[in-house]
């Protein structure tokens, strides 16, 4: 048989098309061309307890929702419940090691999103490179092997906030999301602080490239160095002054970032532009340097700033707040900022700190998604097929929450309130998804169906625990029983 | 169920739209030449700049000494008379650039920002928050002005704004959300309440008030629609419509014409049918630039900066023309030969936010911009 280019492509795009059907036949070396093979049928084993279980409670926080097969899969990783969560959990946390080549096969379609060196962004229209990193971003959430990273990426796409429509961000926010925030989001808290401050886009987002200093009638500008403070590190009560932003913003004087074709965008410290005087940044001096040597400040100041005990409270809390309640208890707090000290800013320490608390094993249910985490669930728990094309993003702006397209620096809010109001087109979307009415995007009905073995089994399985007689009795009433689930308000939380 | 949640409903409450105010943002794209909607006919080196394109005095709706509006606008003279519309002159950005992606950019975001001034302005609010139907872009996608909007629908038809459930799938809903407490459950029955209001808006074809007919263009058709939205009741607070086709780089007479009569029919259609309503209703029109003060060697202007703004609203709310004029003359004009901006465009629009939204954040609508009154 002859596979030349072109016939690869077509297979994969109807394969693409139709979903998987048909090309169960490909042997499975083959499917990063052919597209993708389907998978054998897991076993299906949806919660039985009144309540959320534990296994359906940690699904629903490390990742963007249960799919009919991860219970399931979860559970045969230990005989004892409580040991097969410890071990997905350990396995989380180590995304390096899952293979996610499925996910990457997908997402391969988003050719600009491969651009390299950074200046080959610039060749693309700013609404191409916004649509396929959105897309995305929304494909790795539904079909990540490492939902726990998915669900970290956002996290931190958040706290280093880029709304991608400002200037020049158009063209460097994708760079940012692969080659600061990604790689990083489960690594160290300074590493990825570091890269996010020499980011290309964070210095045009906070205009970090336009903080010169020639001489002593320049002012340096200001506005990294203040949500430096404020939002990525020591959080606005975190006991600085107005003196600290501006010998920050001092000490942070002089990058840019690179222009012509031997540069291609790179970052560059120019002595010319930096103040070489001496400062002091939170208590601790630092010399006057000459020079490159002038350099050095980056490193003292992001050395200062991240290792100080506010930056551990902050992110803590911040933590907290996303894995265990809106308003997260303080001795929570306290735990998993004393392990964020301890391992130096680890980020996956401090995850399974916070992951073996008791205040987040125990309070199920309290969250209530943000409308990408429920459209992402909703296409997770129908196994649906999706190219997560305009039909579905336009539900992420109807609610308001396009990824990269937070209006001020501090990001998506991370409590109830702020979402909802959104129901209107969250039911919408529910009705819509239920019936297979958007375009794009498709689930088998009948396979869920007889999966499922049931309603009442279906209706565990989307909702974390057994539903009520009440519900029970009203979705089985339903001409859109599917639709119905993801609508309700149990589906809503997690 | 006395909770904090019940008590905020008011402030919340998507039902409760003909409470709130509604901004319809018309944005012509393609730099509209200023001096073509409003020729200066009273100034000497406008006749003297345009020996060729003028607007004559006699043919002028008279709007002062020295302003007049394109005789092909005279659907609005009524609006005129009755003191409706306000005209800004010389009213533009920073945008030096003449291109017409960056200084459409810059007048979206309301300045070197992300999201979009219109985004900003619904979600940065003290205490109430916007509602699921809060923003309207009518057309296929959602203008710049609208990114970061908590929400923002693009609509091409009314089909685009329902919910697509069947009433037996809300009577379920209905029920399931039966016992939901606190502020979860109030937002539960404030969507209930919306869905009624929009079922009633698909449930009949809509009349426009006081015998209005609307013209068959896009224009019209989408100011109609905004009328209809606006009248439901929906908490809609910001409609954004884009009319394009201003880019007249060559006979520019003829190229815009259609244009010109287009937007006046429409606006005067919409503010007729909106009849008493106009009074929590403001029309905005702007461009990214105004354009080049001397006709060019093909009867067409290029891009300039000033150009010119309306305010469309309550009888007696405007009326006068707000302009900082300097004679036409080469050396009061700016490089290369364009009307100053003398009116920032942000500074039109804070004082008719402030009046929609008191409560609004408008540092973060307009970070970095001092306000100057008009």
């Amino acid at each position: 048989m002859k596979h030349d280019r072109r016939a690869f492509l077509k297979a994969s795009s109807a394969a693409a098309l139709v979903g998987t059907a048909g090309c169960n036949q490909a042997p499975e070396a083959l499917w990063p061309l052919t597209g993708l093979p389907e998978r054998p049928p897991a076993d299906f084993t949806p919660p039985s307890a009144e309540s959320i279980d534990l296994v359906s409670h940690v699904i629903n926080r490390l990742t963007f929702g249960p799919t009919p097969r991860l219970r399931s899969s979860i559970l045969r990783l230990a005989k004892r419940e409580g040991e097969a969560v410890d071990q997905f959990i350990e396995q989380q946390l180590a995304p390096e090691k899952i293979d996610d080549s499925r996910a990457e096969h997908r997402v391969r379609i988003f050719e600009t999103l491969a651009s390299d060196p950074i200046g080959e962004f610039y060749e693309f229209q700013p609404g191409l490179l916004r649509e396929e990193l959105t897309r995305a971003t929304l494909m790795r959430a539904v079909y990540s092997e490492r939902q726990l990273l998915e669900v970290m990426v956002r996290f931190w796409s958040d706290h280093f906030n880029i709304d991608i429509s400002k200037g020049e961000c158009k063209w460097l926010k994708p760079a940012d999301d692969r080659d600061v925030i990604r790689p990083h989001a489960m690594g160290n808290f300074a590493d990825l602080l570091t890269a996010s401050a020499k980011s290309q886009a964070m210095l045009t987002y906070l205009d970090g490239r336009e903080n010169r200093v020639r001489d002593k009638s320049d002012k340096p500008n200001e506005n990294y160095a203040r949500e430096l403070l404020e939002l990525h590190t020591l959080g606005v009560d975190g006991g600085y002054s107005q003196r600290d932003v501006m010998e920050i913003a001092r000490c942070l004087s002089g990058w840019r970032i690179g222009r012509g074709l031997l540069q291609n965008g790179t970052v560059q410290f120019e002595p010319g532009l930096h103040d070489s005087g001496s400062k002091t940044v939170l208590g601790q001096s630092i010399p006057a340097r000459r020079g490159m040597e002038g350099r050095k400040d980056f490193t003292d100041v992001l050395s200062i700033v991240s290792t100080h005990p506010s930056t551990a409270s902050h992110i803590a809390t911040k933590l907290c707040r996303r894995f265990i309640d809106d308003a997260p208890p303080a001795p929570a707090i306290e735990k998993v900022a004393a392990k964020f000290i301890a391992t130096d800013g680890s980020i996956p320490d401090t995850l399974r700190a916070l992951f073996s608390l008791d205040a987040f094993r125990k309070q199920r249910g309290n969250k209530f998604k943000q409308p990408m985490h429920l459209i992402a669930s909703a296409l997770r728990a129908t196994e649906a097929e999706t190219d997560a094309g305009r039909p579905l993003i336009q539900y992420l702006t109807r609610t308001g929450h396009m990824p990269f397209e937070y209006p001020s620096p501090d990001g998506y809010p991370d409590v109830a309130e702020a979402w909802q109001s959104t129901l209107l087109w969250r039911w919408n979307f529910a009705a819509r998804l239920g019936r297979g009415r958007i375009a794009g995007t498709r689930y088998d009905r009948d396979r869920l169906a007889k999966r499922g073995g049931g309603l009442a089994k279906l209706a565990a399985h989307f909702l974390g625990r057994k539903p009520s007689e009440e519900e029970l009795a009203t979705i089985e009433e339903s001409d859109n029983p599917i639709g119905l689930l993801l609508a309700s308000p149990g589906f809503q939380w997690s | 169920m006395e909770l904090a949640g019940m008590s905020q409903t008011k402030a919340y409450l998507h039902g409760n739209g003909d409470m709130k105010k509604t901004l319809v943002v018309v944005f012509l794209r393609g730099g509209a030449d200023g001096l073509a909607l409003v020729p200066a006919v009273g100034d000497d080196g406008y006749h003297r700049l345009r020996p060729r394109i003028a607007v004559s005095e006699k043919e002028a709706i008279k709007l002062d000494d020295r302003f007049g509006l394109n005789p092909l606008m005279s659907a609005l003279s009524p609006a005129v008379k009755e003191g409706a519309l306000t005209t800004v002159h010389c009213a533009g950005s920073e945008a030096a650039t003449h291109s017409h992606f960056e200084a459409q950019d810059l007048v979206e975001h309301g300045g070197n920002s992300g999201g979009g001034w219109l985004g900003r302005f619904l979600r940065f609010r003290e205490r109430t928050s916007a509602g699921a139907l809060s923003a309207v872009a009518l057309g296929r996608t959602v203008p710049e002005s609208l990114r970061g909007a908590p929400s923002a629908t693009a609509m091409d038809s009314i089909n685009d704004f329902a919910f697509t459930g069947s009433d037996h799938f809300v009577r379920s809903l209905q029920l399931l959300y039966r016992d939901q407490a606190g502020v979860f459950g109030a937002r539960a029955n404030d969507t209930f309440r919306a869905m009624d209001r929009l079922r009633k808006l698909h449930s009949k074809d809509y009349t426009p008030a006081n015998n209005t007919q609307y013209g068959s263009d896009r224009f019209s058709t989408e100011l109609r629609l905004a009328a209809q939205l606006i009248k439901a009741g929906l908490g809609t607070e910001a409609i954004t419509i884009d009319l394009g086709g201003w880019d007249s780089h060559i006979s520019q007479g003829p190229s815009i014409r259609s244009n010109i009569t287009r937007l006046a029919n429409g606006l005067a259609a919409f503010r007729r049918d909106m009849g008493a309503e106009m009074k929590n209703t403001t029309v905005v029109v702007m461009s990214e630039f105004g354009r080049r003060v001397t006709e060019n060697s093909v009867l067409g202007t290029d891009h300039g900066r000033g150009g010119v703004m309306f305010v469309l609203g309550e009888d007696g709310a405007g009326g006068r023309v707000i302009a900082d004029w300097r004679e036409l003359t080469q050396e009061n004009l700016i490089s290369p030969g364009d009307l100053p901006v003398t009116t920032d465009y942000r500074d039109v629009l804070s004082p008719i936010l402030r009046q929609h939204a008191p409560d609004a954040d408008m540092a973060k609508v307009f970070p970095d911009h001092s306000e100057k009154a008009v």
